[in-house]
């Protein structure tokens, strides 16, 4: 994947796909402690212990429509090259945690990417589904919460064009603050 | 164009399935990412790379290439060729780096085509 972004919508693609209805998000972006660190904690289906180590192989997917799940291995195999690693905590029937990180100096780490559009996607996939978003930086720190947006909007639903779209400009404002210049 | 003709002429090393190769190759794919291959790639062509990670074989899998060639005598490990020999894809190496050997296979099959 070209943006760290995407590995993150890989990551939280399995949260949704997997029943998650509650999921946070942290994301530690920080030049000082040279880290570039992601953690997705879900309240979805969970995975076995068993598999816990066969989840980040690539020829080991529980979905039926294909062989190989990707996602997971692919995100391992890029943070191991950056000095970095994935790890998952899992208990079947109760939840995920997916946790990766990368050396933010390692030249083969991709750039952040479009965070607003994953975060906000992933926000409005499904129906009430809410969604925790903690972005730190060496800059400052932002705090995104759909329970706390659907407050605001007394009743209007987010999963609405203008609503998403609004979303995502906030965001990207709000991040515009703490981001550092690659 | 024929891969095992492919490997007599460039001088391919065989790292894995030595007697699946009598397979057609229609074009390559050069990348180094291998989410960029998964978007792009298409069945039956060759894919050179120096990206040596096991997830290789999924991707050849997934995609139906004819084979992966690793550039600048590098090799795959143990396990990777396991996987491979397992899942029936070729691997195959060159001492060569991706321009050369790429430079070499494309006029192969700009060649081929003119016969």
């Amino acid at each position: 994947m070209r943006t760290l972004s995407l590995h993150l919508f890989e990551i939280l693609s399995n949260s949704v796909f997997y029943g998650a209805n509650n999921i946070e998000i942290i994301v530690k972006d920080s030049k000082k402690e040279n880290i570039y660190y992601f953690e997705v904690k879900d309240d979805g289906k969970g995975i076995r212990q068993e598999d816990i180590e066969k989840a980040t192989d690539a020829f080991f997917t529980s979905r039926s429509t294909r062989k190989v799940g990707l996602g997971l291995a692919l995100t391992k195999q890029k943070a191991q090259q950056c000095k970095g690693d994935l790890e998952i905590e899992s208990f079947y029937g109760e939840g995920t945690k997916v946790r990766f990180w990368f050396a933010h100096n390692n030249i083969d780490r991709p750039p952040l990417g479009e965070i607003e559009e994953v975060i906000v996607m992933c926000a409005t996939m499904k129906e009430n589904i809410n969604v925790k978003y903690k972005h730190i930086t060496d800059k400052g720190e932002y705090f995104f919460d759909t329970k706390q947006i659907r407050k605001i909007l007394e009743g209007v639903e987010i999963n609405n064009i203008k609503i998403i779209k609004a979303l995502k400009e906030m965001m990207k404002n709000n991040l515009d603050e703490i981001l550092v210049n690659e | 164009m024929n891969l095992q003709e492919l490997i007599q002429v460039l001088n391919l090393k065989v790292f894995t399935c030595k007697d699946n190769l009598n397979k057609d190759v229609e074009g390559g794919y050069v990348s180094d990412l291998l989410s960029d291959v998964l978007a792009d790639a298409k069945p039956n062509q060759i894919w050179i790379t120096l990206q040596t990670h096991k997830n290789i074989v999924a991707i050849a899998q997934l995609k139906g290439l004819s084979a992966v060639v690793l550039v600048k005598g590098l090799e795959p490990n143990e396990n990777t060729i396991q996987k491979a020999d397992e899942e029936r894809i070729v691997l195959l190496g060159s001492e060569e780096n991706s321009f050369d050997l790429v430079g070499k296979l494309y006029a192969f099959f700009q060649e081929s085509k003119e016969k």
